[in-house]
């Protein structure tokens, strides 16, 4: 200030009073926001979006496993999800099927498939197929099928259309909130129990659902835990 | 409006000084190093940092963050697989655990078990219900057993001589060749060693053995023998607590020791369960003689300190007393006569009058050490009592004896099991017997690295094999009443192990596989030997009808010599020997469960030390300077464990015993015989694994055992008590870890006692204090029931709007239906302290279940310890004024304190990240993912209940836990790192820096809950039905002192222990409002007794404190008049 008053007083002498490394300000800010812009749209990206919770996340499996094909809607076979997953109504842990389980069928059919291989390897071996996880959360969530399965909450809500993927992807965020959201609101989503496992199903309109649901919560009683103790121990 | 200030009422002038209840010398003595210690929230130096500097701490840390940073490692979750089964077991479902009917070995009884199983990894043990004499109870080292399974310094191959590993094909190779050199010479030559073993299976292959090799000789040592009156008696006599109501202990720990004590401990306590008048007057009564404070003695109505030395003679003078009130006077007569010595005394005349009017339900049980005179002397008694005992004939003791293989050395030695290298009586040199042996084969579960035995063996050119555990074995045995259990493997052998009777079978000339050993054993002890009997047997675990058949032909004979009762003094002492509640004989000395499980009474963990009584501590002058404490300055304060910088620090002494010296940490035990020294065995081991030996040496190569080997001491004939030891003070001192002064309560009301015959005219005697002034923290609300308390949070008599708890329904469906909705069930528990034995099994049990870390003896220095369940231990004296002196002859409580789930939570009050919450059950949830280490839940935690991660203790491996991510990891992906393996799926692996305590075992609730909603599907039929839930403590306790369940249901069983008289809250005054509640303890007094103490202790302390008697405001409460009882209680209502 006291240099500025000189100044203006004509005690200093006359020029340019910035100082030469001035002029690269207005540049330093601007690469300054750039950055702070990029890292915080690269933060969103990563953090923020479903990327982040592994929506999409399609590994390929040791072995093609179409479940169009075997449990599809215009399947042939038609097979119901318990047929595969056949703890999953007595298990917190819906099992992975065995591969003598593959081997019910494929001991008549398609035997010698090359896609097959590994199966029949196993069959053989006794070794196991490492089948490649695509719904994981975290190890401190002990989420529970069995409870779900036999309360009417179908397979769709958290894993999708399942019999209409080729390859298997993760297709709900399955973050807490997603969680919370139908612990609050179950009456969206409860539908006949022994209408589970049919993915297709589907109340004939919103307002149906939710009178339906509504029902449902009345009759069984149904009050989802929203404590942590619910799914943390 | 000021804030209301709780002050404890301070005492009044003239009233009683001194407190009554204290859990250390120190804190009896209230010294300064207590007080400060007390009033911390850990002990000094816990929340220290010792081996950095904090500058230096946060340097290194910020710049391993930055590090950190620049990897980015992370970012995206790795690619995880899932391997299924490729053919799916039988009776497997992945997720879902599998229990399966087991036993656990004893030397002279099983316990039957059934342990759970995750995809057929054994994770936990309980009792087998099906066996109704333990129901689902178990005892410590049953519980810690499965530990021991993932061991990770368990042997993991067999070896030759020659070092090279041996598969089993081997193995049974060699034991063919051995037996056909056997075969050629009728086994001359050959011996075996082993352990005792209930095991029908054994005892026919040993049996089988004979018979094929005639001269081979099989000997039986185990250093703590059991059931020694069976050889001098020829006949055992069972005791049966559930019918005794007068029980007279001499010497005798069957509450706290040997195989039986789960199914002693829980006859015992249904018979001391009282809540009416009329179940006090059927209430047992206990008279302990003993000389060191056993669990048994600190149970005791009346308790006679005397040295172990003398209590053979006593037992004869008992028995001449029983004799004498039975009207046969003349053998009383030379009984007395053979007994010089020692005085008869009122107190025996008292004990044994109670006993005899008791006549039929009266029962004299005898220890294990005493002569063979005093064992003739107790059966004769027992038998002039009608006493409650079932004779039953005992297997014959094995032939021939450890020091025989000295005096005759073998030429091929076969060591089973055992440890004798370490463990064999001092005149014994085990060493010579294995040199003499031309061929030694060893088998072993820890290898020459780990075990002196394996070690001794090698050296002499031996072969080591192997040893399965007992989870991975095919055996059999018997409980204490002789019913016949399977021992079946919950796993195939983690490594190439044998078990004994694939040793013995080929010396037997039998070659089938311990299964259809024990196969062809049951056909032939039950009567249907089908397949389908045989898988029954497997499922139920018990076979019925197989007790031991009672034997009625008691050859009795009063006993032959005299006594003599050796002269104790300062100069020349008496130890007691006894195996320690840690390591046992020193078998389970590498079980850290075990290990940093606290002695009940001493509460020191990880060592031993030589216990001396206060009298022989002040002759021996080893008291510390006097101390004045400003507030009293009448009271000269003594101790000897100093407090020094929050550690105990003892004085170091040595013991000699004709010539042999032991040397020891000094602890100062009130209750101990005056001359009495108490040691405890299965310490200082000389070569041993990372838990038995010091966390510093081993680092260093150095194998040095925790604790002092009392090996030296003990001998053939005198195992268990020695005369004419002298101690001697060294002048170092040495740190004790110990865990008494943790969290002290410091003398409020916490424990709350009355006498039996309280219940006929003062029954509101628990209503103590505060309490029984003031049930204010609920007003005029004091008579709502429990579940609307539980529910409804009433706000009393304040005049402040409390938050509302109220539980609705959390769904926005219900929102205005909520008259609709049940209550959900509220979740709660009581404590009976009246049945409490304080043996531990709950704390060792909720370590199991709860993948509760171990954390080592320099972290418990620190006062790091993490079992959530602690078991105070209350003294209770007040026969002298308080400080001057270290009282002799105290009575004793205990409590076991985990988390009380307040309903009004300070701990959820002050979390700043919302960690510990109350969920709509009721209890105070943890999440450990939200939980970021402030530790203020702990500072403001009224009870002390809360356990701090300070370190890795899970993940790292101990000795390397200040190396952070630089020290070896515990859990790496190596096959080697068993213990993992032991860790309960169903329960989060706690990391550095998270908060823990007890959960109430919320995976099992949370699992009953979703059982109870599959089977409901679609209806509304999803409560949880009363006793679905067991909590692991309760589960696993012997004296079924603690109740959980569904407060909101009266019927349940948790609700009517919460009904009981006897009920009080701790600390309740503080408006915690807690789950947890406890039952008073009663003691049966009989005012005969010279030295009965009338008035319970507790209650005058308070009636001190309060100024006036107690329970003013619930007798209120209860219609009844508030000052008479208590008024009368006081001078001693059975005048």
């Amino acid at each position: 200030m006291r240099k500025l008053i000189n100044f203006l007083n004509g005690a200093a002498p006359r020029g340019n009073f910035f100082r030469r490394s001035v002029n690269s300000v207005p540049l330093q800010v601007l690469i300054c926001l750039l950055v702070t812009v990029a890292v915080v749209v690269a933060g969103i990206n990563e953090y923020a979006t479903n990327k982040y919770l592994n929506v999409g996340y399609t590994p390929d499996q040791p072995v093609a496993f179409d479940h169009t094909f075997h449990a599809g809607p215009d399947s042939a076979l038609g097979l119901d999800c318990r047929y595969c997953h056949n703890f999953v109504e007595k298990s917190g842990h819906s099992n992975v099927p065995t591969s003598s389980t593959c081997w019910n069928c494929h001991s008549q059919v398609k035997t010698d498939s090359p896609a097959l291989a590994l199966i029949r390897r196993s069959v053989e071996t006794g070794e196991a197929v490492r089948w490649v996880k695509v719904h994981k959360v975290p190890d401190y969530v002990y989420f529970n099928h069995a409870v779900h399965v036999n309360r009417g909450v179908s397979c769709v809500e958290c894993h999708g259309r399942i019999d209409q993927q080729v390859v298997v992807g993760q297709q709900k965020s399955l973050n807490m909130s997603f969680c919370i959201d139908c612990h609050r609101n179950p009456e969206q989503v409860l539908r006949p129990v022994d209408k589970v496992t049919d993915l297709a199903w589907k109340a004939e309109s919103p307002a149906a659902q939710a009178a339906q649901g509504t029902k449902f919560v009345h009759d069984w009683k149904v009050n989802p835990p929203q404590s942590c103790s619910g799914c943390h121990r | 409006m000021s804030k209301q200030v709780f002050n404890h009422p301070a005492p009044q002038p003239g009233e009683p000084t001194g407190p009554s209840y204290w859990r250390s010398l120190d804190e009896r003595n209230k010294t300064p190093e207590f007080r400060t210690r007390a009033e911390r929230e850990f002990v000094d130096g816990a929340a220290a940092i010792s081996t950095v500097e904090r500058r230096e701490f946060l340097l290194l840390m910020g710049a391993s963050f930055g590090l950190a940073g620049l990897g980015l490692a992370g970012c995206r979750e790795p690619r995880n697989h899932t391997l299924p089964y490729s053919k799916q077991p039988e009776n497997t479902i992945p997720g879902v655990a599998t229990y399966y009917a087991s036993s656990f070995p004893g030397e002279s009884a099983n316990q039957a078990l059934i342990v759970e199983t995750h995809q057929h990894r054994p994770t936990k043990v309980e009792g087998n219900p099906s066996h109704a004499a333990n129901g689902t109870a178990s005892s410590k080292f049953a519980q810690a057993s499965v530990l021991d399974l993932y061991d990770p310094e368990r042997a993991q191959a067999s070896q030759a001589a020659s070092g090279a590993v041996l598969s089993v094909a081997a193995v049974r190779d060699l034991l063919r060749k051995l037996s056909a050199e056997a075969k050629a010479n009728g086994g001359a030559g050959l011996a075996f060693l082993a352990r005792p073993s209930t095991s029908p299976t054994r005892a026919r292959v040993v049996a089988a053995v004979k018979a094929a090799l005639p001269q081979a000789r099989f000997v039986e040592y185990t250093p703590v023998a059991q059931n020694r009156a069976d050889a001098v008696l020829g006949f055992r006599a069972l005791p049966d607590f559930a019918k005794a109501r007068r029980i007279l202990s001499l010497d005798a720990d069957f509450l706290g020791s040997g195989d039986g004590v789960v199914e002693a401990t829980r006859a015992y306590s249904a018979a001391r369960r009282a809540d009416t008048a009329a179940e006090a007057d059927a209430m047992a009564r206990l008279y302990v003689v003993e000389s060191t404070f056993s669990l048994t003695g600190a149970a005791a109505d009346h308790r006679l300190r005397a040295a172990s030395s003398h209590i053979s003679g006593l037992a004869i003078l008992f028995a001449a007393e029983v004799l004498a009130q039975t009207g046969k006077g003349s053998d009383a007569a030379a009984l007395r006569a053979k007994v010089s010595g020692l005085s008869t005394d009122a107190w025996i005349k008292e004990s044994i009058a109670d006993l005899v009017a008791a006549k039929g339900k009266a029962l004299i049980v005898a220890g294990d050490h005493l002569s063979a005179d005093a064992h003739r002397a107790v059966a004769v008694a027992n038998a002039a009592l009608g006493a409650a005992v079932r004779y039953v004939k005992a297997a014959a003791p094995a032939t021939g004896t450890i020091a025989d293989l000295v005096s005759k050395p073998a030429a091929t030695l076969v060591i089973l099991g055992g440890n004798p290298a370490y463990d064999a009586p001092a005149d014994v040199d085990f060493a010579k017997a294995v040199k003499a042996a031309k061929q030694v084969v060893r088998l072993g579960y820890h290898g020459p690295a780990y075990d002196e035995t394996s070690a001794l063996v090698k050296d002499a050119q031996g072969t080591f094999l192997a040893a399965s555990h007992y989870l991975e074995s095919w055996s059999d045995g018997r409980t204490v009443d002789g019913t016949y259990v399977p021992v079946q493997p919950m796993i195939d052998p983690l490594f190439p192990t044998v078990t004994e009777l694939d040793v013995l079978a080929p010396f037997a000339g039998l070659t089938q596989e311990p299964y259809a050993l024990v196969r062809e054993t049951f056909n032939s002890l039950s009567k249907d030997a089908s397949d389908a009997a045989f898988a029954a047997w497997l499922a139920e675990g018990v076979l019925a009808g197989t007790q031991y058949p009672t034997y009625s032909e008691q050859l009795l004979a009063l006993p032959t010599g005299t006594f003599k009762a050796p002269e104790l003094s300062a100069k020349s002492l008496e130890v007691r020997i006894v195996p320690s509640v840690h390591a046992g004989d020193g078998l389970y000395a590498n079980n850290g469960w075990l290990a940093e499980a606290p002695d009940p009474l001493s509460k020191t963990s990880w060592q031993n030390v030589i216990l001396i009584s206060p009298k022989l501590a002040k002759e021996l002058n080893v008291e510390p300077e006097t101390q004045f404490i400003t507030e009293k300055l009448h009271a000269l304060n003594r101790n000897i464990n100093q407090l020094v910088d929050g550690r105990l620090i003892a004085k170091v002494a040595t013991l000699t015993l004709n010539g042999v010296t032991i040397k020891g940490s000094l602890f100062i035990m009130p209750g101990l015989a005056d001359y009495t020294i108490g040691l405890q065995l299965g310490f200082g081991r000389r070569i041993a694994g990372r838990v038995a030996t010091r966390v510093a040496e081993r680092l260093q190569g150095k194998l040095v055992g925790n604790g002092f080997d009392v090996y030296p001491f003990v001998t053939s004939t005198e195992p268990s008590v020695r005369t004419g030891v002298v101690l001697a003070l060294t002048g170092e001192s040495a740190p004790i870890a110990n865990m008494q002064d943790h969290w002290s309560m410091e003398g409020r009301d916490v424990v709350r006692e009355g006498n039996a015959a309280d219940l006929h005219h003062n029954e509101n005697f628990a209503k103590l204090g505060i309490d029984g002034h003031a049930p204010a923290v609920y007003g005029k609300d004091e008579k709502m029931s429990p579940a609307e308390k539980a529910i409804l949070t009433p706000r009393g008599n304040s005049a402040y709007e409390h938050p509302n708890h109220t539980v609705a329904p959390n769904v926005a469906v219900w929102q205005g239906h909520e008259d609709k909705f049940p209550l959900l069930q509220q979740w709660g528990m009581s404590i009976d302290l009246n049945t409490c034995t304080g043996c531990n099994a709950c704390v060792t049990a909720c370590q199991a279940e709860n993948n509760i870390p171990v954390v080592g003896r320099d972290q418990v220095l620190k006062g790091r310890n993490m079992q959530w369940i602690r078991l105070d231990r209350y003294f209770f004296d007040g026969r002298e004024s308080a400080g001057t002196e270290i009282p002799a002859d105290p009575q004793v409580t205990f409590m076991g304190v985990a988390c009380q789930h307040c309903e009004t939570a300070p701990c959820e009050t002050v979390c700043p990240a919302n960690a510990t919450v109350h969920d709509d059950q009721g209890l105070n949830t943890m999440a450990y993912n939200r939980c970021i280490g402030t530790r203020y839940c702990a500072n403001n935690c009224p009870y002390k209940v809360r356990r701090f991660n300070f370190l890795d203790y899970n993940k790292r491996e101990a000795g390397h836990y200040y190396e952070g991510p630089l020290g070896p990891a515990k859990l790496p992906k190596d096959p080697a790192d068993l213990p993992q393996l032991q860790k309960n799926p169903d329960v989060s692996v706690r990391m550095r820096g998270v908060m823990e305590k007890c959960t109430y075992c919320v995976q099992r609730i949370q699992e009953a809950k979703i059982q109870a909603k599959v089977r409901a599907k679609d209806s509304a039929d999803i409560n949880v039905a009363d006793g679905a839930i067991k909590v692991a403590c309760q589960q696993a306790c012997p004296a079924e002192a603690i109740e959980f369940g569904d407060i909101t249901d009266p019927k349940s069983r948790v609700s009517k222990a919460k009904a009981s008289t006897r009920t009080y809250g701790a600390l309740t005054y503080l408006n915690t409002r807690p789950r947890t509640t406890y039952q008073a303890k009663l003691r049966n007094l009989n005012p005969r007794m010279p030295g009965a103490i009338l008035v319970p202790l507790s209650r005058k302390e308070m009636a001190g404190r309060e100024g006036h008697a107690p329970a003013h405001g619930a007798a209120a409460a209860h219609g009844e008049t508030s000052h008479g009882a208590p008024a009368a209680d006081s001078h001693g209502h059975q005048k």
